[in-house]
């Protein structure tokens, strides 16, 4: 299987989340023989090509940040330009997020299962995850631990060609905490996260409170 | 206040909305987006981590930002496309972000970001064109729930009394 992949993340390949997860994605995917090449939204010099590969490919991977709850507004911008396919061709989406929950990305796996049929192509499932903030600010093995996963999806998307089986639908994780663990999680954010948030702003040059309002 | 943006070109649609306002004596804004300089979000969160509150792509979105912090009511009317809100209008709701903070906390039983002023603001929506009208519908409820606030409902372009019925 050769797959088609688009990084639909408006955030530079170079800090984008989802490049980091696509890297242990298609690692794992490519193990046994399939080839992909990959693209990147971000980059509008790459439009045209991206375009192209979309008409000429038959497997076609989506991998994209949920951005407040649907897609990017630049991948929409992005999706309005192509012409509907009228092939047999699949497509199949790596949706990821901020918020840890699957609740939280429902909304958007709905869009792109309809999104499929708006492009003229065939639906090949959604691998859903959230909690991938943290990729960007953490290096080494920390990050490793949110992105190493992906790895074992990829083969596993590699066998079926689509995101149907159970392990794949099992990597989501719960779709809601439970009210103990919610409880402990509300205090790590008050404490251990907003020390995090606020150590990671520093290092970013920020000099002011990160509830500041400007606008006031 | 209710502010009023209007990402599609047509004007005729916010001059509509504008009187069926006035005649209810609606404290109502109107932005004509579609002639501004708004770009989407690249997704930096420089909003959250460098500078609190402000976006680092300098362009008009800036003048919406700082209505919509002092508004009850965010109208957005859109185009439409692949069955939802067209690009433009989505990157009104994603530069949206500089009024959430980057602290977390839950709501119910969900995560949610704390919100950086206290002006909770309801959205609303009217489209134009053909789109999976309760898709949207579940859409704004969704997204309204990351603002602290509620939807007001999606309404069609040649719904525009019964969308000011419920200003
Ligand atoms: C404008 C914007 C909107 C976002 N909306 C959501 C959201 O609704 N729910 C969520 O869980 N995460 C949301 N996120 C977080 C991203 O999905 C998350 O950080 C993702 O890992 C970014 O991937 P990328 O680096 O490849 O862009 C949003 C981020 C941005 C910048």
């Amino acid at each position: 299987m050769h797959v088609m992949i688009i990084n639909g993340s408006p955030r530079v390949k170079q800090y984008s989340n989802t490049d980091k997860i696509l890297e242990k994605f298609t690692a794992g995917m490519s193990e046994n023989g399939t080839t992909f090449e990959q693209y990147e939204i971000s980059d509008r010099k790459q439009w045209d090509k991206i375009r192209e590969a979309f008409d000429k490919n038959e497997n076609i991977l989506i991998a994209l940040p949920l951005y407040v709850e649907c897609i990017p507004g630049l991948l929409m911008e992005f999706l309005e330009s192509l012409t509907p396919k009228k092939d047999d061709s699949k497509i199949a989406f790596i949706l990821q997020s901020g918020f840890a929950e699957g609740i939280q990305l429902r909304c958007g796996e709905s869009y792109l299962k309809m999104l499929a049929g708006r492009l003229g192509c065939r639906y090949a499932g959604t691998l859903v995850k959230g909690d991938n903030f943290g990729i960007r600010l953490l290096e080494g093995a920390q990050r490793e631990k949110i992105t190493d996963p992906y790895t074992e999806m990829g083969r596993e998307f590699a066998v079926k060609g689509d995101f149907s089986s159970d392990e794949c639908r099992k990597f989501t994780g719960p779709e809601v905490f439970p009210p103990f663990v919610r409880a402990v999680l509300g205090l790590v954010f008050m404490t251990v996260a907003k020390r995090s948030f606020k150590k990671a702003a520093a290092s970013w040059g920020c000099t002011r409170p990160l509830d500041y309002r400007p606008y006031n | 206040m209710i502010l009023i943006v209007n990402s599609t070109f047509d004007d005729q649609i916010s001059k509509e909305v504008s009187a069926a306002a006035l005649e209810r004596e609606l404290d109502i804004e109107v932005i004509e987006a579609a002639p501004l300089k708004i770009s989407h979000c690249i997704g930096c969160n420089h909003c959250w981590l460098k500078t609190p509150g402000e976006c680092s792509v300098k362009d008009d979105y800036e003048i919406i930002l700082k209505k919509v912090i002092h508004a009850d009511q965010m109208w957005v009317i859109s185009d439409t496309a692949l069955g939802f809100i067209d690009h433009k209008g989505k990157n009104i709701f994603d530069r949206i972000l500089p009024i959430c903070t980057m602290y977390l906390k839950f709501k119910g039983d969900q995560m949610r970001h704390v919100m950086r002023y206290d002006k909770k603001t309801d959205i609303g929506l009217i489209i134009t064109g053909e789109a999976d009208r309760d898709y949207l519908k579940r859409w704004s409820e969704r997204a309204a729930l990351n603002f602290g606030s509620r939807s007001l409902g999606v309404f069609n372009r040649n719904e525009i009394k019964e969308a000011v019925s419920c200003m």
